[in-house]
């Protein structure tokens, strides 16, 4: 018994002194296209040569779910998109560390889609009809189309016959492409992304309505983390579109780099929150379970 | 016995043709239940698989359907459905959903034609009745299109139920399309093999045709040549096997060898019988000539060293004389024997009458009776012949008896035999003798040349009647004759 207690001291001890072994958790969510996992393995290969820590990549179904283990603790980094952003910023529980820049600028837009061959051609010809959401806490896939409504003084259940949440803004394409769905709100960066490397999914669809453009979905880290490791990332991403494999990495991204901007990119989402939460009082409305 | 008309298709046809029919019905009545038994099988394993594929379904459905979660309801269908590079499915989904309980769709493989949240609508009369049951159903169960047809399916539906609250329904459709080109190949290989039945069939019908027809085929021509009496170029079956066949080609090959040897020796006894007659006839001649001719040749050398000596002319001449009518005789009956003309030279039963008094002219002193019994028509006329035969039968009569007797001759008609009877009760005829009795210059009498019996026999011969003769030693001898003329003279 004693030596079965001494073996776990000697096993469980070398955990703790080793530091700069344990690896540096990055979350990932729909934002960006993760189905790619040898594009992922190489980017966090560059992101460990850069560093010198090991580079994880950790994917959650929903926004909310990675939300939770940057609260946690659980991921030390994770890019994320805007919405929840401003909702944790707003109460310091994470930071921003680097937005991306799509072309040209770290801005990007929520595109309103319907299937190609469809006969809708306005936003309010959708009333009745079915709508796939991307994800409940996502800004371009569901609080966009939440504030269009809220301007005509809809609701969801009220607007619409039926509606989904894929949780993925890919999936909200594929959707309307397969018709499950009579519109679907996306990430205009992610419907592209698709248009370069899937084109016969977005050519089934039909964008009908652009929205004004919205801060990217920026990369963030927990409050605690080492800050010399916040600095080592912030460099390293933010220096990528400097060496080669660091381009190739950006332009499998079909992103321009990762620059350094302040919080107020995000303001436009604030008031687009702002706008909908005037209309629903009560917020739950735009939770699910 | 009436021949009834018989077909004429020879055995070994028959036979093929028997064995190549029973073959082919054998093999399509195994190939269509083969068929039937895989279509059945394959429909109900495709009806299996359906059930099974909605059920699958069926397990995480209830929970999304709670949470309204259109798309993984969605994903659920069509992963599925969908077949993949190295996908082994071989069975075409064509049709898959969820409704809910008032038969709204929650989810369908074609959202754009079964939009979700509207109610499902069937596109056509099956459709209707299917979707109908399928609404009702409340314990998994496969529906059936029913009807046997390319277009057919097979339906998985199982009922959801969440805390025993009906939810909906999981319909999976398969189609039989895949089935129906299986049960084809199947139906085109079963056709192939009854094809192959049917030649190994008619090629081993002509075979065991040929093995049981060929020797019965030998063995006809065999005892057709028996029936035409020719038996010795009969050349034997073959025999390769020891079966029945075998053994009666064999048993028939003996017997043909033995009825050919038997003809041969048959032959070769009437050659030989010929050539003792043969000897017969030439020693008699011989003998029965040589002997009054040395007693000529005497008298004539006797007569021409005394040529003027008057008395011993007178004494030899008759003596010639009647040595050369012994051989005149003896030529002539001969020649009667050996070469009987077709005389149609007819004569009146008058003629015989005659016989009686020659008869007794011959008798003479010597004391023998003879009983004269002629009770055929007076008008009636028979070959000249009948006349010789008669004549012949009564000196002989007459010779066989040694000092006195009597000698019975009765004649009458009988249809149209004349039948004659002469009879005497002389010494008889030995029965070791009695098979030489007719042959030529056989004789039993001191002064007989042996041919008068012989000339009877050959005079009847050639009339086709018949001759028999009964004796016994001591009691005599009775010949009877059958002739059968009367036919002729009434003609």
């Amino acid at each position: 018994m004693r030596l079965i207690f001494i073996l776990l001291l000697l096993w469980i001890t070398p955990l703790y002194a080793t530091d700069s072994l344990t690896p540096i958790r990055f979350g990932l969510t729909a934002v960006v296209p993760t189905e790619n996992l040898r594009f992922l393995d190489q980017w966090s290969h560059y992101l460990e040569d850069k560093i010198g820590r090991k580079v994880e990549f950790v994917q959650r179904k929903s926004y909310r779910e990675v939300m939770d283990l940057l609260e946690s603790g659980g991921i030390e980094f994770a890019w994320i998109c805007g919405y929840p952003y401003i909702q944790s910023r707003d109460t310091d529980s994470l930071q921003l560390l680097a937005v991306p820049i799509y072309r040209g600028s770290p801005r990007y837009h929520s595109y309103i889609i319907v299937h190609e061959s469809s006969p809708y051609k306005r936003f309010s010809d959708l009333k009745g009809k079915s709508f796939a959401f991307s994800d409940p806490d996502s800004n371009s896939g569901f609080l966009y189309p939440l504030a269009l409504m809220a301007k005509k003084d809809e609701k969801p259940e009220s607007f619409f016959r039926q509606t989904f949440f894929t949780f993925n803004h890919a999936e909200t394409v594929q959707a309307v492409a397969e018709q499950v769905a009579d519109g679907g709100a996306v990430d205009s960066y992610i419907w592209e992304y698709i248009a370069v490397f899937q084109p016969h999914i977005t050519e089934k669809t039909r964008i009908i309505r652009k929205s004004q453009s919205f801060g990217f979905p920026p990369i963030v880290y927990r409050p605690g983390v080492d800050a010399r490791m916040v600095k080592q990332m912030k460099l390293t991403l933010e220096n990528m579109d400097e060496d080669v494999s660091g381009k190739e990495l950006l332009n499998r991204l079909k992103l321009d780099g990762f620059g350094h901007y302040t919080d107020s990119l995000f303001n436009e989402i604030r008031a687009l929150e702002h706008t909908v939460q005037s209309a629903f009082t009560n917020r739950t409305v735009v939770q699910t379970d | 016995m009436p021949i009834s008309k018989t077909k004429s298709w020879p055995l070994a046809i028959k036979l093929s043709l028997t064995i190549t029919a029973v073959v082919t019905s054998v093999g399509f009545l195994i190939g269509v239940l083969m068929v039937v038994q895989d279509w059945q099988r394959f429909h109900t394993d495709l009806g299996e698989k359906a059930l099974l594929l909605s059920e699958s379904i069926s397990i995480t459905a209830p929970k999304a359907m709670l949470r309204k979660d259109y798309w993984s309801l969605y994903l659920s269908l069509k992963n599925m459905a969908s077949k993949g590079p190295g996908s082994r499915s071989e069975h075409e989904i064509v049709d898959a959903m969820i409704l809910d309980a008032n038969g709204l769709v929650q989810a369908h493989l074609h959202p754009a034609n079964h939009p979700i949240g509207l109610l499902f609508s069937p596109q056509n009369e099956v459709d209707r009745a299917i979707f109908e049951q399928a609404m009702v159903v409340r314990t998994p169960t496969v529906l059936s299109s029913g009807d046997f047809s390319r277009d057919g399916f097979q339906e998985g539906v199982v009922p959801l139920f969440s805390d025993q609250k009906y939810l909906g329904v999981v319909r999976v459709r398969l189609s039989v399309a895949s089935l129906f080109e299986k049960i084809k190949s199947t139906a085109v290989i079963v056709l192939l093999s009854i094809l192959l039945f049917v030649i190994i069939g008619s090629l081993l019908g002509t075979i065991v045709s040929r093995r049981v027809v060929g020797p019965l085929a030998a063995i006809k021509q065999g005892l057709e040549s028996v029936g035409r009496g020719e038996m010795t170029n009969f050349s034997p079956i073959p025999v390769k096997e020891r079966d029945e066949i075998g053994r009666l080609s064999v048993t028939f090959n003996q017997i043909m060898s033995e009825l050919a040897e038997k003809k041969m020796l048959e032959e070769e006894i009437a050659m030989s019988e010929k050539l003792v007659a043969l000897g017969r006839i030439t020693a008699g001649v011989a003998h029965e000539v040589n002997n009054p001719l040395a007693g000529l040749l005497n008298c004539i050398d006797t007569l021409r060293q005394h040529p003027n000596d008057k008395a011993l002319i007178d004494r030899y001449l008759p003596v010639i004389d009647q040595g050369l009518h012994r051989i005149k005789d003896i030529v002539h009956n001969l020649l009667v024997g050996l070469k009987i003309e077709e005389s149609v030279e007819m004569i009146s039963i008058e003629q015989v009458e005659k016989l009686h008094d020659l008869v007794l002219a011959e008798i003479g002193e010597r004391d023998i009776e003879i009983i004269w019994n002629n009770a055929t028509d007076k008008a009636l006329f028979i070959p000249g012949k009948t006349e010789q035969i008669i004549c012949n039968l009564l000196k002989n009569a007459i010779e066989i008896i040694p000092e006195s007797g009597v000698v019975h001759f009765n004649m009458h008609q009988e249809g149209i035999h004349l039948v004659i009877e002469v009879s005497d009760n002389g010494p008889g005829v030995a029965s070791t003798i009695r098979n030489q009795m007719f042959d030529p210059f056989f004789t039993t009498k001191p002064n007989g040349t042996g041919l008068g019996l012989w000339v009877v026999y050959r005079l009847v011969q050639s009339m086709q009647g018949v001759i028999e003769v009964e004796s016994e030693v001591g009691k005599g001898t009775t010949f009877l004759i059958e002739l059968p003329v009367i036919q002729r003279q009434a003609a």
